[in-house]
């Protein structure tokens, strides 16, 4: 099982993406959990996670929070906007993927 | 119409979204004394923002022309993302000047 977060400021947009990415990884059978939340919840979350991925309007958290949590063994990412603005599921999710290699 | 909504939902949260992430990281490069890389990333906040206004007359127009828009919280939410990103885009450009004048005046002494 691969636990995928998401993370933006208010875990709104991301929530939409979660659904998407959701149901790429049913139709190939993965087994994923993917969820979203806001940036301030992540840092006392204490649920697992392998690939942390930050929404656009928090990039600017990036070198932050790469710094923090990447040393705990997390992929930590930024969505693609492109893919972001077009609710691209399926692509989000092969990049994620992708990050464990 | 309903995906149509979303999709310019979508490009008000991103466009704005990636704006306040520039105007971020422009002050950051303001801080850092990289005058260059900050404005290189303000041009992009303001274009970003840019982008973000055009899908937001679209909408405005299309309701001002009669056509009935559903309101959804998540249009709410794609309208304060991009104020959100005006406002500190407009901030990040008075941090840049303080952090210019600061250098300068360091400068001088």
């Amino acid at each position: 099982m691969i636990h995928i977060t998401l993370i933006c400021a208010a875990g709104m947009s991301t929530s939409m993406l979660t659904q998407r990415m959701q149901k790429a990884a049913e139709s190939k059978n993965l087994e994923v959990e993917i969820i979203a939340m806001p940036e301030s919840k992540f840092r006392k979350y204490k649920g697992e996670t392998e690939v942390l991925l930050l929404g656009p309007q928090v990039r600017y958290l990036f070198e932050e929070i790469k710094a923090e949590f990447q040393p705990k063994g997390m992929k930590v990412a930024v969505i693609d906007m492109r893919d972001y603005g077009m609710m691209n599921g399926e692509k989000v999710l092969e990049d994620a993927c992708k990050l464990l290699g | 119409m309903d995906i149509k909504i979303e999709t310019i939902m979508m490009e008000l949260v991103v466009n704005g979204g990636n704006a306040r992430s520039c105007a971020m990281q422009a002050i950051a490069a303001a801080r850092e004394g990289k005058p260059d890389l900050a404005r290189q990333l303000m041009k992009e906040a303001d274009e970003s923002i840019e982008k973000a206004h055009e899908y937001q007359t679209g909408i405005l127009q299309a309701e001002a022309s009669g056509e009935h828009l559903d309101m959804s919280l998540i249009m709410v939410h794609a309208q304060d993302h991009l104020m959100n990103a005006m406002t500190v885009r407009d901030l990040a450009k008075e941090f840049i000047k303080l952090y210019q004048t600061e250098r300068s005046a360091a400068v001088i002494e």
